[in-house]
């Protein structure tokens, strides 16, 4: 095991290092200078860029940013967002908004996709399979930012029950309430997702020789479904599962525009869009350190889960 | 008075719901399973023997109804049996090992706790008694080391091994009937043989009394005391092991015997021509007449009985009627039959 999780350390290791390189490159290799603006005489820009190293070979300007990234956690300063703050500064602020968020909805969207999915296997081709169906079709066509402004207009707007947007200023409890609606539709597609596969994992163990041979053990049918079977659906559920953080960070930039969360996501957008080279690739490595440390989670939990994987034996 | 047979299965109909209609798998099937005794029935694949077996052992598929027929053990029709009555049969009485090895463990449980759950869910003994009992039953199925095999994984015991396991759980729960489902097809020769050995010895030394099935009559001669001959769902020969092979009287089971190989044979095999019918309309009359080289007009129009030959060899062909006319079995199979014979004379002396 110590073996196996070294190995992945040090894959991720490197998948992280190639994406810290093609962030900077692509942002970099923008059209435009984050100091395009009419309004500035060319010995201002010429001096601003000296600063910044744009002068420089790309190369160059490559290695002071490892150097500044490596040695003193530094991630440039923002030059158009909020200009003179550390990059690293800004998303410090932002991020435990999204991640709120995020980590919320999954919460959410887990036990609920779980039961949902067991509920379907279990009562395969009968009322409850055909309801949760027409859930998980439902879930997986809406995209979340109609969901989104659906639950705006109807619960927040009509009914009142939650706030429209996210209330910064009322105190904690206030901010958490605020993010519960964004919270409910991001999780609406990872929950029909969850169900869909749990759903088609679960018939098949239970349908598999193993499950067969429990009960002529003796076991009752629970006991074998329950001993035999959850953790054998689980482990292809890990490899939907996890990934699906990456994926929900990713829709919800919309949902944070939508609610007004001051979260990653506008970052992401409003640097991109102004040119803002620090902030940019910043923001892009959170996402991609977030996408490696998914994979890696994922190869440890199934290295936990499967002994074949942990021991390194052959396919069956 | 005494029962003489543990388990009797009687007039026994299983159907499957399919798509294009009723699959009439199992149609008229009678067993009697005498105490510590073997009993093997031999067909080809699709003829309804897995059916027969899981019928009695409540696990038949969710589609599948049994129309008619009775299941008699320890007084009780199983047919009828709930899913509770079940439980405690199911393992605790009847045992069954099944044909894959290498899908019928669970490959992410330790091999130690798949047998052990048997002793902690079953007779909810604690875990170091489980161990204890189940290291005792992997030594007596042969597996060495059985201290560190216990916390190993299926995947890293061998095809042979897995079926070894697969037996110690079904003896777990200490067994009367243990019904074998063509345990050794998915394993190499050499292998086949140790567990056929195994289980015979199983067999003595707990008076078990077995059911096997299989579609290799080389493994029937070494285990049964009797043989149930299926085809197209339905029992078309039993007998004594010798009555089978020395004297057989149906055309299928001749069949059967012509296309099974022997040492000193330098004829090509025979192969059984055609398929076996199609189970949604099984054909009228004798359903082996359609690939049957002796049938005759009768077999094509009603199903014959079963006629008796002796007190325990019965065969269902219309060319055991007093009237049919003189039929020898093929000249290849008087050979093969005579070579038995002196064989067996052979290792009698």
């Amino acid at each position: 095991m110590k073996k196996y999780m070294i190995g992945r350390v040090i894959a991720a290791c490197v998948a992280l290092f190639l994406i810290l390189t093609i962030a900077f490159m692509v942002v970099r290799l923008m059209p435009g200078s984050v100091y395009d603006d009419p309004n500035l005489a060319p010995e201002v820009v010429a001096m601003l860029e000296q600063q910044a190293h744009l002068d420089e070979p790309l190369l160059v300007q490559y290695a002071y940013f490892l150097k500044g990234v490596i040695f003193e956690n530094d991630w440039g300063v923002s030059a158009k967002v909020e200009p003179g703050v550390p990059a690293f500064d800004i998303l410090k602020r932002q991020i435990p908004y999204s991640l709120t968020i995020n980590v919320g909805s999954l919460a959410l969207a887990l036990p609920i996709g779980i039961v949902a999915g067991t509920v379907a296997a279990l009562h395969k081709n009968k009322a409850g399979d055909h309801v949760v169906s027409i859930l998980v079709v439902l879930g997986i066509s809406i995209p979340s930012f109609v969901f989104a402004s659906c639950l705006q207009y109807f619960i927040a707007y009509k009914m009142g029950w939650f706030p429209i947007i996210f209330e910064p200023s009322k105190g904690t409890g206030m901010q958490i309430y605020s993010l519960m609606l964004p919270t409910i539709a991001l999780s609406l597609s990872p929950i029909a997702t969850i169900a869909r596969y749990l759903r088609g994992e679960l018939i098949e163990v239970l349908g598999s020789e193993f499950m067969v041979l429990a009960r002529t053990k003796g076991l009752t049918q629970r006991q074998a479904t329950i001993r035999h079977s959850f953790r054998n659906a689980s482990l292809p559920l890990v490899n939907i599962v996890i990934p699906m953080f990456a994926h929900v960070l990713a829709g919800s930039m919309v949902i944070e525009r939508i609610f007004s969360i001051p979260g990653v996501g506008g970052t992401l957008i409003s640097s991109i869009n102004t040119n803002d080279y620090s902030l940019a690739v910043a923001t892009l490595i959170f996402y991609a350190l977030i996408s490696v440390l998914t994979s890696f989670v994922i190869d440890i939990v199934l290295g936990l889960i499967d002994p074949r994987v942990r021991l390194g034996g052959s396919s069956k | 008075m005494q029962e003489p047979y543990v388990l009797q299965v009687k007039d026994l109909h299983v159907s499957f719901k399919g798509q294009s209609g009723m699959v009439r798998a199992v149609r008229g099937v009678d067993i009697n399973l005498p105490k510590g005794k073997t009993i093997a029935i031999v067909g080809e694949s699709g003829s309804g023997k897995s059916v027969t077996v899981k019928a009695i052992m409540g696990i038949l598929a969710r589609n599948a109804v049994i129309d008619q027929g009775e299941i008699w053990y320890e007084g009780k029709d199983l047919v009828k049996a709930t899913e509770e009555d079940f439980y405690q049969i199911r393992g605790k009485k009847i045992g069954l090992i099944f044909q894959d090895p290498l899908s019928s463990l669970n490959p992410l449980m330790k091999i130690g706790k798949q047998i052990s759950e048997v002793f902690t869910v079953n007779y909810s003994m604690s875990k170091e008694e489980a161990k204890e009992k189940s290291l005792e039953l992997m030594r007596a199925v042969g597996i060495p080391k059985a201290e560190e095999r216990y916390n190993q994984y299926p995947f890293q015991f061998s095809g042979g091994m897995r079926q070894r396991i697969v037996i110690a759980i079904a003896l777990a729960n200490n067994p009367d009937i243990l019904i074998c489902d063509e345990p050794t097809t998915a394993l190499d020769v050499t292998v086949q043989a140790k567990i056929l050995d195994l289980i015979k010895q199983i067999k003595e030394e707990r008076g078990i009394s077995v059911i096997f099935i299989t579609h290799d009559l080389g493994v029937v001669a070494n285990m049964a005391d009797e043989v149930y001959v299926m085809y197209a769902g339905k029992v078309v020969e039993r007998g004594t092991c010798e009555e089978i092979f020395l004297d057989p009287r149906h055309p299928y089971t001749w069949a059967l015997l012509s296309s099974m190989p022997d040492l000193e044979s330098k004829d090509r095999l025979l192969s059984i021509p055609g398929t076996p019918p199609n189970m949604v309309s099984p054909p009228k009359g004798d359903a082996f007449a359609a690939r049957n080289r002796y049938a005759m007009q009768i077999d094509l129009e009603e199903e014959p009985p079963m006629f008796q030959v002796s007190d325990t060899h019965y065969a269902a062909t219309w060319l055991l009627h007093p009237k049919a006319p003189a039929c020898e079995m093929p000249k290849f199979l008087q050979d093969k039959i005579r070579r038995m014979r002196e064989e067996a004379q052979r290792y009698a002396r």
